[in-house]
């Protein structure tokens, strides 16, 4: 019997896999747009892009646009990767329901 | 959780991920405004050109659109990120912006050009930038516009002053001022509905 695939547990948790999916669809986002987008507090937004940061997901540019500070997150490489793993098995474990 | 609990709950994280795929690429749609600025600007032109006989008013009315275009547009896009879609689409208009800005005043003052010439030079780069916008977007309106542009084109190379005038005036019209309000009034709708579901 063939082995059922593991999800990703850095991408499971449902924002961090809303944010995943959404930096997937954009070339950067600031850190607000994201918080628009996801309706999450300025805190757990925070705690979750640093998780994804951590793990190589995203990255983080911080400048100043008219004297005013902005974050900017890209998706990188390896988290394209890792979403692309994410659906893949998701589907593969979904098979036989959808 | 029984079985299947945890497959609705994987399933419900195949939609989060489609309907925020879906969220980061929905940034190109909000541009109506464009069209109804520039549809105004050349009907302007135009009839400040035919009734006023102001041979500035052509130069006065694109430097005016196009610095309106740019103020606005910077301040729409600013807290938007950006999309691949959304650059294709944007370089297109910018493209189209430049190479009329160039062409146009430069036959203007080498005096090789007449009105037909022109008509037909503008329907044609406009058919080609509302077709290339059109597939990228998949929106059939706007490609029934390309076909608009393309045929005052090609009429303007065989009909009479009269009637070429009134087709262009109509293709403005139609293409630039009812398809914009077109494209703002379906960016309303959609927004409504998205603060409905929200």
């Amino acid at each position: 019997m063939a082995e059922l695939p593991e999800l990703n547990p850095v991408i499971h948790g449902k924002l961090r896999l809303a944010l995943l999916s959404l930096l997937a669809g954009v070339d950067e986002a600031e850190f607000t747009w994201l918080r628009a987008k996801t309706g999450s507090t300025d805190g757990n937004l925070g705690a979750q892009l640093l998780k994804l940061e951590e793990a190589g997901y995203v990255s983080v540019e911080k400048k100043f646009v008219q004297r005013k500070p902005q974050t900017l997150y890209r998706m990188t490489e390896a988290g394209r990767a890792a979403l692309t793993q994410y659906v893949r098995a998701l589907k593969e474990l979904l098979g036989g329901a959808m | 959780m029984t079985r299947s609990g945890e497959e609705q709950e994987l399933k419900e994280r195949l939609i989060l991920i489609e309907s925020m795929i879906a969220e980061g690429r929905r940034s190109h749609e909000r541009w109506g405004w464009v069209y109804v600025l520039w549809g105004v600007a050349n009907c302007t032109a135009i009839l400040w050109t035919a009734l006023g006989h102001f041979p500035y008013a052509w130069p006065i009315a694109m430097i005016t659109a196009s610095v309106l275009t740019a103020v606005l547009a910077v301040r729409k896009t600013a807290s938007r990120p950006s999309t691949t879609l959304g650059r294709a689409v944007s370089s297109i208009w910018i493209t189209l912006g430049v190479s009329m800005m160039l062409l146009f005043p430069a036959l203007g003052i080498s005096g090789r050009i007449d009105e037909y010439i022109q008509i037909s030079v503008a329907s044609a780069m406009l058919g080609m930038a509302y077709a290339a916008s059109a597939i990228l977007l998949r929106w059939k309106a706007q490609f029934a516009c390309a076909l608009i542009w393309w045929g005052s084109s090609v009429f303007a190379c065989f009909g009479k002053s009269t009637p070429v005038a009134v087709v262009y005036l109509s293709a403005i019209f139609f293409c630039m001022i009812v398809f914009g309000v077109y494209g703002m009034i379906s960016d309303w709708r959609a927004r409504k509905l998205e603060a409905v579901n929200g």
